[in-house]
């Protein structure tokens, strides 16, 4: 799923969602609207991601204080997306904001400024998905060996063990050795 | 030289052999029992049973222990210091082995009657915090280490209330022979005189035994068993040994020095077996109230702790001390002790409660402060 | 003579730093960190955590929906309902089917009484952490089990109960089910009791916690703590009332909030949170009707449209987050599990520089951390 699809079909409204006020916010930065199923998604390209994201944390009427999760989805060829699941504390409303990497240069400025949260989502994220979190104030690994830095397991390229069968006939011993 | 034992003219020797072997003996066989006690007792508080399966009820469980432990190897970290790690807990245990000499049984069942008794019993005690801190050195852990200051921190500072609450006993008594002191209680035991210095007692001597809630040095959740950690095997055990120890003999010298010992309050004199049932009753008394405080408090800080001692128990054992000083002066009615020592308990447990009761404090770093140092 | 100055040239002190953990008896489970100490007093903290990292994120693409649901258990041992819960809830949504009335008010009481049973785990472990010895984890693990046997009777496991499923549930309850929630509902009762008395009003807990392991309101939420421990800072955060999902906006409850943000409070919290989730499921029992537990036509094989869904719930640790991105299939493409443990325990090191060594153990243990979930 690119950033541009929904633009391919009719324009759905977003009248019933934050967007106007998040449009509002985000003056200057070219964010597009998708709707999620829960929360509205807003894309934001990853060289304006940090702005768009501090826009949304001082904005008055949205102030997103809390920042619920920080993870990256792998699209394979289509690059890696960063997911931002912000929320505010004070107006209670969700949104998502999602920003694409290409798969050539997978740097995003770290939210850390922003939230303080951000940090070990960071660390996880940058472990998980080989992606580098520019002035991150802590880029150790998180859950990963400290030495394992060259292998990234949530990526699709990254293969699974075998699954190991302990029952019935492929126990892995031959017959004779009964 | 002889010296007479059970009636028997024995030569000093054999006669300091015998009182050391049945003293040995008796220490390890009551250990064991306490031990035994013990787990059955928290066992009872915490809803559970305790040992049941070695022997009729468990009875044999602490046996089974003793030769575990016994059996165990006995392990040296390598970078320890062998003297100091290898002797320490001979010296935790010798001086509290030494306290058995002046624990007053019954009258005349004494290893040795010192007229310095109380004296010799305080000055004994007190060195076994050298081999705390040999133990938390020697075994050159950080945990150990940290438990060994905690522990001579702790004991140093325990060590005066503990002191001057047997003082102002001994100065009523006007003795330091602990069996003329029972003998001076009569009917009515020191704790009715002397209640304020009985409960400084019982306090500073659960921080000397280092029993909950003043386990700092051991602290399981912080400190990992404190200067025990790196010890296994024999040299374990002994700390174990020490440990009961002081809970039999300092319990025993309470019941002893402030509850009247065999002294029956009610009647005249009673016979030997009697006051013997009368003697074990009220050391066990004192014995199941540590237990009991074991099963049912918290542990308290480092702050708390050396807080407690310096600002509440120690100037209300300097006043007490003061006050005993005066009646004994002035000649003034006992009744003046009564008063004045339930005075100084509501006191104590007033400034007690105050101090739990404060304001919270923000803690004394800010953020920006806790920023900088990382 | 000797100045407090010529002192301070003469006594260089140097700080100690010490590792506790991986294995140490009050970091609950693999949790490492190096403590900076200058005498009793921690100047620096730095947690480390993954030992016990999985990859169930990883596991779940390659299984199907229904597989998945037993990795939840696994990911948050003492609260697995609330787990389940997030995740059948997700794959429900991307579904956009309907849940029986019934199947969910069994929900509410499942997921209820499982916080119970966490919290009581909370304070058993955290009464060991501030130096009780045993009395208050036995008192909470009695309770802890009572409510385990009931699970157990239901699920057939007492740990791992995998009971949940997209649509509703696996299978019907026992009949005599309202009987023993109200039996077990009597023992809580008794067990908060319990607690109350040998915890919450003891003087030296009190003094032990109470000023201790201070966060404020604002930086709890910059940190994304969720939650008691955010509660106990004093913001009104609980998403039963915020987001309400289930029927929590048909029931009747209170959110206990904090004043101080200290120990204390996230302790009393937890206490008051149990009181709260009886009388939650009080009035579930009430409201449960026989019915039908799964939907009519439930597809053999769950298979998703594309898309993706946020899930949050209100785990006994905080907001228990599934994120699920679908391409179509029977399996999900991206399964992230937002771990509430994970973001409460980045606030440790502000919660604990400056405190004594004994504060950053219960420290520790107020946030409740389980080590499963953190590191997934």
């Amino acid at each position: 799923m690119t950033t541009d699809e929904p633009q391919t079909e009719a324009p759905p409204s977003f009248d019933d969602t934050i967007w106007s006020t998040v449009d509002g916010a985000l003056a200057g930065i070219s964010a597009t609207p998708e709707r999620g199923v829960l929360d509205l998604i807003v894309h934001i390209p990853p060289d304006e991601v940090l702005r768009g994201l501090t826009a949304l944390r001082r904005h008055e009427a949205l102030d997103f204080d809390y920042l619920r999760s920080l993870t990256a989805v792998d699209n394979e060829d289509e690059g890696i997306d960063v997911v931002y699941h912000l929320y505010s504390t004070t107006h209670r409303h969700n949104v998502t904001v999602k920003t694409t990497l290409s798969n050539d240069d997978l740097t995003v400025d770290t939210a850390t400024t922003v939230w303080r949260a951000a940090n070990w989502l960071e660390r996880e994220t940058a472990e998980m998905f080989g992606i580098r979190f520019n002035n991150h104030p802590d880029p150790r690994t998180l859950l990963m060996p400290e030495d394992m830095t060259d292998t990234f397991p949530l990526r699709k390229d990254h293969p699974l063990a075998e699954i190991e069968v302990l029952q019935g006939e492929g126990m892995g011993y031959t017959e004779e050795g009964q | 030289m002889n010296y007479d034992l059970f009636g028997l003219e024995l030569n000093v020797w054999v006669d300091a052999l015998i009182r050391v072997l049945l003293i040995v003996g008796f220490m390890t066989v009551s250990v064991m029992g306490l031990i035994y006690i013990e787990r059955k007792i928290l066992a009872r508080f915490q809803r559970r049973l305790g040992p049941t399966r070695t022997g009729p009820m468990g009875l044999l469980q602490s046996l089974a222990d003793a030769l575990k432990l016994i059996g165990k190897e006995d392990l040296r970290p390598k970078s320890a210091d062998p003297w100091t790690f290898e002797f320490a807990p001979y010296v935790v245990f010798i001086p509290v082995f030494l306290g058995f000499v002046i624990v007053p049984f019954l009258f005349g069942w004494q290893v040795r009657v010192i007229e310095l008794g109380l004296l010799y019993f305080v000055a004994t005690s007190s060195v076994n915090i050298v081999g705390w801190v040999m133990a938390g050195w020697g075994s050159d852990n950080r945990y150990a280490m940290i438990g060994g200051m905690r522990a001579a921190a702790q004991g140093i500072s325990y060590e005066l209330p503990l002191v001057l609450a047997l003082l102002a006993v001994a100065m009523i008594a006007s003795s330091l022979n602990l069996q003329e002191i029972v003998s001076a209680q009569g009917r009515v035991p020191f704790v009715v005189w002397q209640p304020l210095a009985f409960f400084i007692f019982f306090v500073a001597a659960l921080a000397e035994m280092n029993r909950p809630p003043f386990d700092i040095p051991i602290g399981e959740s912080e400190v990992v068993g404190g200067p025990f950690v790196e010890y296994s095997g024999f040299r374990w055990s002994v700390f174990f040994l020490a440990e009961y120890a002081a809970l039999f003999i300092l319990s025993a010298i309470g019941a002893a020095v402030f509850l009247g010992g065999w002294a029956w309050p009610l009647g005249e004199e009673l016979g030997r077996g009697w006051q013997l049932i009368l003697m074990s009753a009220k050391t066990g008394m004192l014995i199941f109230l540590v237990f009991w405080v074991r099963a049912s408090v918290p542990r308290l800080r480092i702050d708390q702790l050396m807080g407690y001692s310096w600002k509440v128990l120690l100037p209300l054992a300097l006043a007490q001390v003061l006050v005993n000083g005066a009646v004994l002066v002035y000649d003034w009615p006992k009744q003046v002790l009564l008063v004045t020592g339930v005075m100084g308990l509501l006191a104590l447990f007033w400034v007690t409660e105050r101090a739990v009761r404060q304001p919270r404090t923000r803690p004394a770093m800010t953020i920006a402060q806790s920023e900088a140092a990382s | 003579m000797v100045t407090p100055r010529a002192l301070e040239h003469e006594f260089e002190t140097q700080d100690l730093m010490i590792n506790m953990g991986p294995q140490h008896p009050s970091t609950h489970g693999v949790f490492r960190m190096v403590l900076t100490i200058d005498g009793e007093v921690v100047r620096d903290v730095v947690p480390y955590v993954g030992y016990m990292h999985r990859g169930a994120e990883k596991l779940c693409e390659t299984m199907d929906y229904r597989q998945g649901i037993g990795y939840m258990d696994r990911t948050e041992y003492l609260a697995n309902f609330n787990a389940e819960l997030s995740y059948v809830m997700a794959v429900e949504k991307l579904l956009d089917i309907d849940v029986p009335e019934r199947a969910q008010w069994i929900r509410m009481i499942l997921c209820e009484l499982n916080r119970i049973s966490s919290h009581f785990m909370f304070t058993g472990a955290f009464g060991t952490d501030v130096g009780v010895f045993g009395t208050a984890f036995t008192y909470s693990f009695i309770q802890r089990e009572i409510v385990q046997d009931l699970f157990e009777e239901i699920t057939g496991d007492r740990l791992m109960y995998a009971y949940f499923r997209p649509g509703g549930l696996a299978w019907e309850v026992t009949d005599n089910f309202v009987a023993r929630v109200h039996e077990v509902l009597a023992d809580m009762r008794q067990g908060v009791i319990d607690i109350d008395g040998l915890l919450t009003h003891n003087e030296i807990f009190v003094a032990r916690t109470k000023g201790v392991g201070y966060i404020s309101g604002q930086d709890a939420i910059d940190y994304g703590m969720s939650g008691p421990a955010l509660r106990a800072s004093g913001v009104d955060l609980d998403i039963r009332k915020a987001e309400p999902y289930l029927y929590y906006d048909q029931i009747d409850f209170d959110v206990p909030l904090g004043e101080h943000g200290d120990v204390y409070d996230r302790f009393v919290l937890r206490v008051e949170e149990i009181r709260q989730s009886i009388r939650i499921v009080e009035q579930c029992i009430e409201r449960l009707q026989p019915g039908p537990i799964q939907p009519e036509r439930m597809p053999r094989m769950l298979r998703t449209p594309p898309g993706e869904v946020y899930i949050r719930t209100e785990a006994p640790r905080g907001e228990y987050g599934i994120y699920l991105v679908s391409k179509g299939g029977n399996r999900p493409y991206r399964l992230k599990i937002r771990s509430a443990c994970l973001s409460n325990l980045q606030a440790l090191k502000h919660m604990t520089v400056g405190q004594y060594v004994a504060d950053a153990v219960i420290v520790l243990g107020s946030i409740d951390i389980v080590l499963c979930e953190v590191d997934r």
